[in-house]
């Protein structure tokens, strides 16, 4: 009798269609009213000697059918599923939720990296106002009244005694004001000059670096420098030559000239066919600096060098256009993203 | 500074080649900008004597030509220049001949007969950009000489960039001698002899010997200044960039160029009385020799005689007693101005000269004497003449620059420069560039300056002298020496790095733009801002400084629309002005938005922006401060009334955010805009992370709605459940506002969702009820909010 109803059960288990169908089948076979059920309630009427041979039967086929239903239901849910996926499938070359990033003008990535590399050898960003006053544009760092070199800085005027600082230089006062040495700074910043022209826009900027030290020299300055521009242009061998120029605030000062990036130094219309483009001033800062600021320049050293960003920005991506910067052009902006 | 190289090398002459020799200058500080050859290349041209010259028997317009080119027979040449003629030494290209632009001559047919060579014109050879006809040469030029030779064409200008502290090399003196030291060749000045006799006739007299400390005269009479400027002058003025005008100014401009020594020549008979070098008295007045009046100033230092002012010291001299062609008797002026009179007068009226450019430099005063030696013999020698005594009206030696003697040890150089230069090599250096070394010992010198050298003063100044010898290229390179203390960059600060890559995160691009506006735009968005005006602005466009970022933003905005970009993001971060002051003049970062929330997309409906995406946009950056800002309704000239905010930390206001008044929008035809301005001060700094121990009992929650007044900022009434500080309490976050059906017109639904949690216990029903009670009677006391 066991046997007729597992056997019963085998069909009609390997019959169903779905899970309801198996949870009904279920429920009749194992079920409170099942044919097993019912025997096993039956048991109490067997003799003591006949029940534990039932009963073991009873259950073993209880455990049979058990297995044979839970094979079936996984198989039946593996359909479903399979169903699912195939109806929930997507196309996953359809493009994502899109959301536009946004970027850094290349201005402030420029100075970002700048600032990064020269962090790395412990220098500090400190920043100063961007209107300012004759003395530490001019007067403090050794440029006095009628001399030659504020011609050439076409500096714009709101007052005899006030201007729109015409470079970043006079962050070095402010700091040695504040701060006594050592001292190893760089002030990026906005930096004004009353001209306008291809080549020429009235608002640019700076980066300068300013080191006091009591063990500073020139060495110190042209390695730092040279290092920099290799590290700025990722160009191990960058050629770099040191020029003796003039700043009223430096003495020694230098110009330093790269082999020019766009020919590798074989001459072309950016280097003007010399190979060698100009990128920085630089020098040991004047004493007359140092003493507007109480610092003994017998004691101390100073080094200092100030980078014009446009143009290393330019000349890193390739921007032919200065004026483009100030323009705003997403065009132009998202190409730095 | 423009300089001829043959002249350069008539006073020192290295053994290397113009190229090599220009590089030296270059890395010497003496930065070449461009060498530009006198003419270009070409080859196989040489002087020719017209011998007859006649029509071409088969056309009007053209001359059959003999010409000798000192060959054994005469070439016939056909010539269409309207000046041919015989008799005439011409420059011959001959058959062969390799012209620039890559033209070669050969045997040519015009008309029938042969023709074995061309006559040519100054701009055919590239010397000229227009010519009148064939060049005519002078009837001395040797027959059949290479032009190339004869003209001296094989020459360049060199064109020096020179640094202001350098006014010693603006003369071919002293750029030789910046040569002679570096290729350690001998250099001295020359000597000039004159015969001169009898006193100058003229006086003078000096009143301010500050400005005017040496001041030299001496008449020269019966020249004949009708003469022509010998060759050799005419081209190397001419080469250098100058003009040519009669013998005498000639040489004074040559004298000029040669020894840096700017001079002037009076006409003797236009003279009344006495020089006075004095100030100019107001109201004075005088005709330049450009043909401009001016009204002198009482700054200004003039050359005066007893009528008027002659010349403004040092920059111009007059039109009146100018040197002519018919002069013959002149006045010749050699003086020393002192540089801090002279800088800036010039350019004070609006002037520019080669004199005020050296000047205003420093001219060696020790040259006023030469100087005035070399023109005399110049015009004697050209002009003829007799040469009266100089009459030395003035040399105060107590206002001429002093000399003082510096000095420098090795130490010092060493300390500088990090490594040591040998001492033979200094000193032979210091000889070389005519340093007088009045003291030394084993390790240091000391150096009187020449007179030419205003830039040298102290001891660095010399040690950028030696480096510059040296050669800056060779100097050592060292690695710095690490003496910097550790950073103090505090754990709070907010980098302002991070603001802007959070911006950029968000879909932001950021912009610069200029920090000055148009007053219109200043008018518009802070009418009420100080206005701090640029006296020299490049437009009016630019003469305002902003006081907000905005306009800035605007613009980008209106430019990116013309260009058809209509969805757009833009932020700036940028000093704004309220004063001069340095602690006027702070950063503020704003920001706009326009356009669509995301840009057209398969998988999501264009949806215009709206003030809560901006708002969400400045909040996640707030929330890098984690300090408490809030919202209040108010009201700005540019934001539209209603949906305009100030944002307020610790009761101050430190921004606005809102939408573009309409009336703004209109104004500058720009579409719907969002946009927030901010101190940037306000986001300096955040907490640092205090750790709050966590309960392992659960959380409970309860829901409730309240009707109230619509008027109620929802924010007010978070604000005050947190500001109850209730025991457990945990959170309080707004989830529902309801306006509509089933709400009394005039109030709103708010749904707020209260959490409670214990540290030591799970809350009883009893002890949350409690809680959410204490809230209901406050919402109810404070807004008169009642539970929906």
């Amino acid at each position: 009798m066991i046997g007729a109803i597992l056997d019963r059960a085998k069909t009609s288990i390997t019959k169903t269609q779905n899970l309801q169908e198996l949870e009904d089948l279920r429920v009749s076979l194992l079920g409170k009213r099942g044919e097993l059920t019912a025997l096993l309630k039956g048991l109490g009427k067997l003799s003591k000697e006949q029940r534990p041979t039932m009963g073991e039967a009873i259950n073993q086929a209880k455990t049979s059918i058990q297995t044979l239903l839970i094979d079936k239901k996984n198989h039946l849910e593996l359909i479903v599923l399979e169903k699912r996926l195939l109806a929930e499938r997507i196309d996953v070359s359809l493009p994502g939720r899109h959301a536009e990033m946004g970027g850094l003008h290349p201005i402030t990535i420029t100075l970002n990296r700048i600032q990064s590399l020269f962090a790395k050898n412990g220098f500090e960003v400190a920043l100063g106002p961007e209107i300012e006053d004759d003395f530490h544009n001019f007067t403090a760092l050794n440029i006095p009244e009628h001399h030659p070199a504020r011609a050439m800085h076409d500096t714009f005027y709101f007052d005899k005694n006030t201007v729109l600082r015409t470079h970043t230089s006079p962050v070095q006062i402010r700091t040695l004001k504040k701060q006594r040495p050592p001292v190893r700074i760089i002030a990026p910043g906005r930096v004004y000059r009353c001209d306008s022209d291809i080549t020429h826009t009235p608002m640019f900027h700076q980066v300068e670096g300013l080191i006091v030290d009591k063990h500073a020299n020139f060495a110190q300055l042209k390695g730092l420098l040279i290092d920099f521009l290799r590290a700025y242009f990722e160009k191990e061998a960058l050629k770099v030559r040191f020029r003796p120029s003039y700043f009223p605030f430096t003495e020694p000062s230098a110009e330093a000239d790269i082999e020019c990036v766009i020919c590798s130094g074989k001459g072309c219309r950016v280097c003007k066919k010399t190979g060698w483009l100009e990128v920085l001033g630089c020098g040991i800062v004047h004493p007359n600096v140092l003493s507007s600021v109480n610092i003994d320049s017998e004691i101390y050293t100073g080094l200092a060098f100030g980078i014009g960003i446009e143009r290393l920005a330019m000349l890193r991506y390739g921007v032919n256009d200065l004026r483009l910067f100030f323009e705003n052009d997403s065009r132009f902006l998202r190409q730095f993203r | 500074m423009n300089i001829l190289l043959s002249w350069l090398r008539e006073w020192v002459n290295p053994n290397v080649t113009d190229e090599i020799l220009t590089e030296q200058l270059t890395m010497a500080g003496l930065e070449v900008d461009g060498i530009s050859p006198i003419a270009p290349a070409f080859k196989g041209v040489v002087v020719g004597y017209v011998v007859s010259c006649n029509q071409h028997p088969n056309a009007d317009k053209l001359n059959l030509c003999q010409v000798d080119v000192g060959e054994a027979e005469n070439l016939q040449i056909i010539c269409g220049a309207k000046n041919i003629r015989s008799g005439l030494k011409v420059i011959v290209a001959t058959v062969g001949a390799q012209l620039p632009d890559s033209l070669r001559i050969k045997k040519a047919k015009l008309r029938g007969v042969g023709s074995f060579g061309m006559i040519c014109s100054e701009s055919e050879l590239g010397m000229a950009d227009l010519s009148r006809g064939i060049a005519e040469l002078e009837d001395d030029a040797p027959i059949g000489q290479d032009i190339r030779v004869y003209l001296d064409l094989d020459d360049c200008v060199i064109e020096l960039d020179i640094t202001p502290n350098r006014g010693d090399c603006f003369s071919v003196l002293g750029v030789a001698r910046e040569v002679s030291a570096h290729y350690n060749l001998a250099f001295d000045l020359p000597k000039f002899e004159v015969f001169a006799q009898g006193d100058c006739a003229i006086g003078a007299s000096v009143s301010n010997t500050q400005a005017c400390p040496k001041y030299l005269i001496r008449t020269i009479t019966d020249i004949d200044n009708t003469v022509k400027t010998p060759k050799w002058m005419a081209d190397k003025l001419v080469r250098s960039g100058q003009q040519l005008y009669s013998p005498v100014v000639d040489i004074t401009n040559f004298v000029l160029l040669e020894l840096g020594q700017p001079m002037h020549a009076f006409d003797l008979s236009k003279l009344t009385g006495d020089i006075k070098v004095r100030m100019a008295k107001s109201g004075e007045q005088l005709e330049l020799l450009n043909e401009t009046t001016l009204k002198l100033k009482a700054d200004t230092l003039v050359i005066a005689d007893s009528n008027s002012v002659l010349a403004i010291a040092g920059v111009m001299g007059g039109m009146d007693t100018s040197t002519q062609n018919s002069s013959s008797n002149i006045l010749l002026e050699s003086a020393f101005f002192e540089p801090v009179s002279i800088a800036g007068k010039a350019r004070s009226y609006g002037l520019h000269t080669e004199s005020s450019l050296r000047f205003e430099r420093g001219v060696d005063f020790k040259m006023t004497e030469l100087a005035m030696d070399r023109a005399t013999q110049l015009i004697i020698d050209i002009c003829g003449g007799q040469a009266s005594k100089v009459n030395n009206a003035c040399i105060d030696k107590s206002t001429l620059p002093e000399l003082k003697p510096i000095t420098i040890s090795q130490e010092k150089i060493q300390k500088v420069l990090g490594f040591e230069l040998d001492a033979k090599w200094i000193e032979q250096k210091f000889i070389n560039l005519g340093f007088e070394i009045s003291q030394q010992t084993n390790n240091s010198w000391t150096i009187i300056p020449p007179s030419a050298r205003f830039d040298i003063r102290i001891p660095v100044d010399l040690i950028e002298e030696l480096a510059r010898l040296y050669g800056y290229d060779r100097l050592p390179v060292q690695k710095l020496s690490l003496e910097a203390n550790i950073s103090t960059t505090s754990e709070a600060n907010i980098d302002q790095y991070d603001i802007m890559k959070s911006l950029v995160n968000r879909g932001y691009q950021e912009v610069i733009t200029y920090s000055f506006i148009s007053e219109k735009y200043q008018n518009l968005i802070s009418p009420d801002a100080k206005k701090i005006r640029l006296s020299n602005p490049i437009s009016v466009d630019m003469s305002i400084m902003r006081s907000s970022l905005i306009s800035g933003l605007l613009q980008t905005v209106e430019s990116n629309q013309r260009r058809g970009h209509t969805d757009a993001r833009f932020f700036e971060i940028g000093l704004c002005f309220d004063g001069i002051k340095a602690d006027e003049q702070s950063n503020k970062l704003a920001a706009i938005v326009t356009g669509n929330r995301f840009d057209a997309q398969w998988s999501a409906d264009l949806q215009p922006l709206d003030f809560f995406d901006i708002k969400a946009d400045l909040e996640s950056l707030l929330a890098l401060t984690n300090a408490e800002f809030s919202f209040e309704a108010a009201q700005h000239t540019v934001l539209q009334k209603g949906q305009t905010a100030k944002i307020v930390l610790n009761s101050e206001q430190v921004g606005w955010i809102g939408a573009l008044s309409p009336i703004v929008q209109k104004q500058l035809s720009l579409p719907k805009c969002y946009l927030f301005e901010i101190d940037l001060a306000s986001m300096k700094s955040r907490n640092i992370a205090q750790y709050k121990a966590l309960s392992v009992y659960q959380q409970s929650g309860r829901d409730i709605a309240l009707v109230l007044d619509e008027a109620v900022p929802v924010a007010e009434l978070i604000q005050s459940v947190k500001a109850m500080q209730q025991q457990y309490f945990v959170d309080v976050y707004l989830f529902d506002v309801y306006i509509g059906e089933g709400v009394e017109l005039g109030k709103k639904s708010v749904a707020l969702s209260l959490t409670y949690q214990s540290l030591e216990d799970t809350l009883t029903e009893v002890q949350l009820n409690a809680k959410v009670d204490e809230v209901l009677v406050l919402m109810q006391a404070q807004y008169s909010a009642t539970l929906r």
